[in-house]
């Protein structure tokens, strides 16, 4: 383990008093990025520099990185899947439109699981992605490249989409710092869309600081997102130092339960949790133990694989082969169809997909894709209520270290389906929530999650940046003996 | 022969007139340059998002209330997934669950008896890509997918093809009148689904066979036709129908079975999750009914009870909303209701058709019908006079009282004027007053040749009592 | 467990194929995640409750102003087509 001072406020005075050009950022950064390739395979496509916008933007010559499913004109953009695996945008996201324009230099396009669907980080089209920290084990996913670059200090910041938990899991196997915004704080115009309702653009960086620099910049209203939010002029960057005082916290006792644990790692995760409750408590948080029906609790993966594949089953229906696409097959219509499907996407996809398809079936609509839709109202109902009463809610981010190749878990388990999954409770109500390091299990990085009401980012922020503050993992980055 | 019981319901889909499509900017237009009204969101690429055209819900919305339908609290939006090239998406966003409009009514007059053809609803969504297909190969053009469609469903409660045709005539006239499509079914503006079936037991529905996507009414009609026919004989000869989608074939003159290819397909409809709820107020919705002006059936009774012209006049002026509107202009500018009536349906209607005009394309005052019609009642000008002249007038696109004034035909009323002319005549013709009093019926070929001399214009009636006067006088 | 033709059916409406072997892995995940969705049913009440379609309301949603802008132009396309003739997109007959 080692510490970065490459914050963006720091490379910011560098770059104002001339002692670094925004070139030899790119190219340091460009450097880390082919000298990690190899090893770790963190990216989609490695740019050339091209000139940044003029802007007086903090972010004015700082590099970064994009995950590989928002839309870049001119650039490469593949879902890290076949199926585009030449698939050059015309047109730029929201997001990176606003980071090009606050002089932002991207240095390339990051893996992902493909089209954001999965949390292995070994379903690229180009191959698996290896977690910096230990080569032998899953980074993680979707954002899978997104968190190893930020973690290797190739860039001090990198974008990521969360459907489920895609930012703030990796992020945890990955000791940075993940966020997902309130839904319809970032515009998803130019996100490649895995399942719409639960879909958000957020960050990932080394401090809670530089998140909240970067979203100041990316948040907004968006006429081609008509599910973004009125902007309310917040600067988050500004709210995270307010003395906001002494807030309330919770967990959820079925969730954080050592009964739900069968590994001694896991039950060492649940150990770092509660020392961390204890540090945060310090600070003057109070933090309970709220009690949820387990049966509910129980159900939040099927919810979750129930809407999220029916969506995604039909968000991916564009991808045919007709007018962009890896076209295979020629002698028909249909032909054509099958054969770029058959042959552009994984197997883990085609199931998912099928599975999607049988729920939204006429005659199992009512018992699988509505139920999980009445499932995803009760819990979300359960928590907004909840934070009607605290101000968020903290967990484990994870149920374990990031797993070895190979690992296989028991989905039906209590722990899979609790403390694996229970990310996802945030996507189903929009919640803002973040994920920071708090220690190591097994010289394996592991953290805490915070999530609060919607529309209540500022103040989870700056929470996440006081308790940041007082864990000692701020700015974190891979040793150099680990790499 | 076996008489059947026919229930026909229909699907009509009507492109919304908007500048932009449904859900992106891109030009809503029917003829342009192939490829060129496109976005990346009409080209479904990975990431982009539909945004909903305030004017296609207006305009709906619009639509909706005229056909008297229950407008719900919240507009939103669903999924039907399929396959096919000239769907970039995959899937059509339309309206499933909760459509614009639901349970309304449109009244119409079939041969003058009042029939109310009930809605089931209508829908707001989105027109697909066009394949133009060749010999061995196929060519999308993108500029029609994303167009405002609004799809009008009624209940299976039209009994027969007249009644059908009159429903889809009076609801192209509401479109119209309601400005939002210019329904032309030669530009594919409007096409209909049509379901019919036949059954014995006047109390019962039979199978239901559709037919889709037929382009215009006669093509409606001609497949209504033929599918009655088809049925019909089914029927009689012991069969079964088979509940099915066939295809009509406007060249052929034949529908054939697509069973397999359309049937089958579950569309797993669900709700747009780019799209939130939005909600619908009263004041908009109070806003849109002060816009819907008055339609087709209710003007027809109001230009029959009062304005006393005939049912078939009045249709007729209805039709068209442009023509009412300005015979409605006449009226309220004091023009004689029945006479104009009578010039719009008779001389101006056949100058529009035979040209293919709109009315307001031609060169016709109000004020200047009005007048013209004020000479024919004040017996300045005959009948037949006036039509003529304003025939000309429109055919050389002229102001019509200024040709009367230059052609200076207007009658001749004055009294010694038409003396002159009748002691002319009987100067230049002493044998005929002598015929006369011998008891000759020569009165009228003498008026002929003061009309010869006048041009037609002397006032018949008044030459007729001076020529008497006068012949009297030369006994 | 659901049959394994009905899964390569429905594969098939979804216009991919997968091989034998992964759909015997599909049919054990079905049998997994319909188990699970059985326990969502027998969530007390659960028919009462209003399905949830986004992560919560929002008020004032605007909808866009009818104005014109073609984003793109056809040599757009050609960016990831070269499946062209006339300024289209060519596809081989799509027999209706």
């Amino acid at each position: 383990m080692r510490f970065s001072d490459n914050t963006i406020s720091n490379l910011r005075i560098k770059l104002d008093k001339g002692e670094v050009s925004s070139l030899d950022l790119f190219n340091t950064a460009s450097a880390l990025a082919y000298k990690y390739q190899d090893d770790c395979n963190l990216f989609v496509s490695i740019l050339d520099k091209k000139d940044e916008e003029k802007s007086n933007s903090v972010l004015s010559g700082i590099p970064y990185a994009l995950k590989d499913n928002i839309s870049t004109k001119g650039i490469l953009t593949t879902a890290s899947s076949n199926i585009l695996k030449d698939y050059v945008p015309v047109y730029d996201a929201t997001v990176y439109k606003k980071l090009k324009e606050s002089g932002a230099v991207l240095v390339g396009k990051t893996t992902l699981d493909e089209l954001a669907m999965g949390g292995s980080g070994i379903t690229a089209h180009t191959g698996i992605v290896r977690n910096p920290w230990d080569k032998t084990r899953q980074i993680g996913g979707s954002s899978s490249g997104s968190v190893g670059v930020v973690s290797l200090d190739i860039v001090p910041f990198s974008i990521g989409s969360d459907t489920g938990d895609s930012i703030r899991k990796p992020a945890a196997y990955c000791g940075v710092v993940g966020y997902k915004p309130t839904y319809g704080l970032i515009s998803r115009y130019g996100l490649f869309a895995f399942a719409s309702s639960l879909d958000h653009v957020g960050v990932i960086a080394r401090n809670v600081k530089d998140i909240s620099l970067v979203t100041d910049i990316i948040k907004g209203h968006d006429d081609k997102d008509m599910t973004t939010l009125e902007d309310d002029g917040v600067k988050f960057s500004d709210y995270i130092n307010k003395d906001i005082g002494n807030k309330k916290l919770f967990y959820i006792k079925e969730i954080c339960d050592y009964n739900t644990v069968d590994t001694d790692e896991s039950k060492l995760v649940l150990d770092n949790f509660y020392d961390t409750v204890n540090k945060v408590k310090s600070l003057g948080f109070s933090v309970s133990e709220v009690s949820i029906d387990k049966d509910l609790l129980n159900a939040i993966y099927p919810t979750y694989m129930s809407i999220s594949c029916a969506e995604a089953t039909s968000n991916n229906a564009n991808l045919v082969g007709i007018h962009f696409g890896n076209r295979i097959g020629s002698k028909s219509i249909d032909e054509i169809m099958f054969e770029t499907r058959t042959n552009g996407f994984s197997e883990l996809i085609k199931r998912r997909f099928i599975l999607g398809s049988y729920i939204l079936q006429r005659e199992n609509q009512e018992k699988l894709y509505l139920n999980a839709c009445r499932i995803r109202r009760l819990l979300v109902e359960k928590l907004t209520d909840l934070f009607k009463e605290y101000d968020g809610m903290i967990m484990p981010a994870t149920g374990g270290i990031a797993p070895k190749f190979g690992d296989k878990s028991d989905n039906l388990s209590d722990k899979y389906l609790l403390l694996e999954n229970h990310l996802a409770l945030a996507n189903f109500g929009g919640f803002p929530s973040i994920t920071i390091p708090s220690g190591f299990v097994n010289k394996m990085p592991v953290a805490i999650n915070i999530t609060s009401g919607i529309k209540t980012d500022a103040m989870l922020l700056n929470m996440a940046s006081k308790i940041e503050n007082s864990l000692g993992y701020k700015n974190m980055i891979v040793g150099d003996d680990d790499v | 022969m076996m008489m059947y019981k026919v229930v026909i319901g229909l699907e009509v889909h009507c492109q919304l007139n908007t500048k932009s499509k449904n859900f992106s900017s891109s030009l809503n237009s029917y003829n342009s340059l192939v490829n060129s009204n496109i976005s990346s969101v009409d080209l479904a690429y990975p990431g982009t998002l539909p945004v909903v055209n305030k004017e296609a819900v207006y305009k709906s919305l619009k639509t909706a209330i005229a056909l008297n339908c229950e407008i719900p609290k919240y507009l939103s939006f669903d999924r039907k997934n399929y396959f096919y090239p000239d769907l970039p998406k995959g899937y059509q966003i339309t309206q499933m669950h909760n459509p614009i409009g639901k349970n309304g009514y449109l009244m119409i007059n079939v041969d003058g008896v009042d029939k109310k053809v009930l809605i089931h609803d209508t829908h707001l969504e989105e027109d697909t890509a066009n394949l133009n297909h060749y010999s061995n190969y196929s060519l999308i053009d993108y500029n029609r997918c994303g167009i405002p469609l609004l799809e009008t469903v009624t209940e299976p409660c039209l009994y027969s093809i007249k009644e059908a045709i009159c429903f889809l005539e009076a609801l192209r006239s509401l479109f119209i009148y309601c400005g939002i499509s210019d329904a032309r079914s030669d530009k594919g503006q409007i096409r209909c689904d049509v379901n019919v079936s036949l059954s014995k037991d006047y109390n019962k529905l039979g199978t239901r066979v559709e037919m889709k996507n037929i382009n215009t009414f006669n093509n409606v009609k001609e497949a209504l036709e033929y599918e009655i026919k088809r049925q019909t004989e089914i029927l009689n000869n012991g069969g079964k129908i088979i509940q099915e989608t066939r295809r009509y074939d406007d060249n052929l003159k034949q529908s054939f079975s697509m069973r397999n290819k359309v049937d089958a397909i579950d569309y797993k409809y669900f709700t747009e999750p780019n799209i939130p709820k939005i909600k619908i107020s009263d004041e908009l919705i109070t806003k849109i009914k002060e816009e819907i002006p008055m339609l087709q059936f209710d003007l027809v009774n109001k230009y029959i009870n009062e304005y006393n012209i005939s049912r078939v006049d009045a249709t007729t002026i209805v039709k068209d909303r442009k023509i009412s509107d300005f015979y409605q202009l006449c009226i309220n500018k004091g023009g004689n209701p029945i006479y104009l009536a009578n010039f719009i349906t008779g001389v101006i209607l056949s100058h529009l058709n035979k040209f293919n005009l709109s009315i307001d394309k031609i060169k016709l005052e109000a004020d200047s019908l009005n007048k013209l019609l004020d000479m024919v009642i004040n017996n300045k000008i005959s009948n037949k006079q006036a039509k003529e002249v304003l025939t000309k007038a429109l055919e050389e696109d002229k102001d019509v009282i200024s040709l009367v004034n230059s052609l200076n035909i207007s009658q001749i009323t004055n009294k010694d004027e038409i003396l002159n002319v009748v002691k002319e005549v009987l100067d230049e013709n002493p044998n005929l007053v002598k015929d006369y009093h011998d008891g000759k019926k020569v009165f009228d070929y003498i008026i002929g040749q003061i009309m010869k001399k006048t041009k037609g214009r002397a006032n018949p009636k008044l030459t007729s009592i001076v020529l008497k006067e006068e012949l009297d006088l030369r006994a | 467990m659901i049959d394994k033709e009905k899964l390569r059916e429905y594969a098939k409406k979804l216009m991919f194929d997968m091989k034998d072997s992964e759909y015997d892995t599909l049919q054990k995940e079905f049998d997994v995640i319909l188990k699970q969705m059985d326990l969502i049913g027998k969530i007390d009440n659960i028919s009462s409750v209003l399905p949830m379609f986004y992560p919560f309301e929002l008020d004032n949603v605007k909808l866009r102003e009818d104005v014109v802008n073609n984003e793109l132009v056809f040599d757009d396309l050609l960016v990831n087509t070269s499946n062209v003739k006339d300024n289209q997109v060519v596809v081989p007959k799509v027999v209706e």
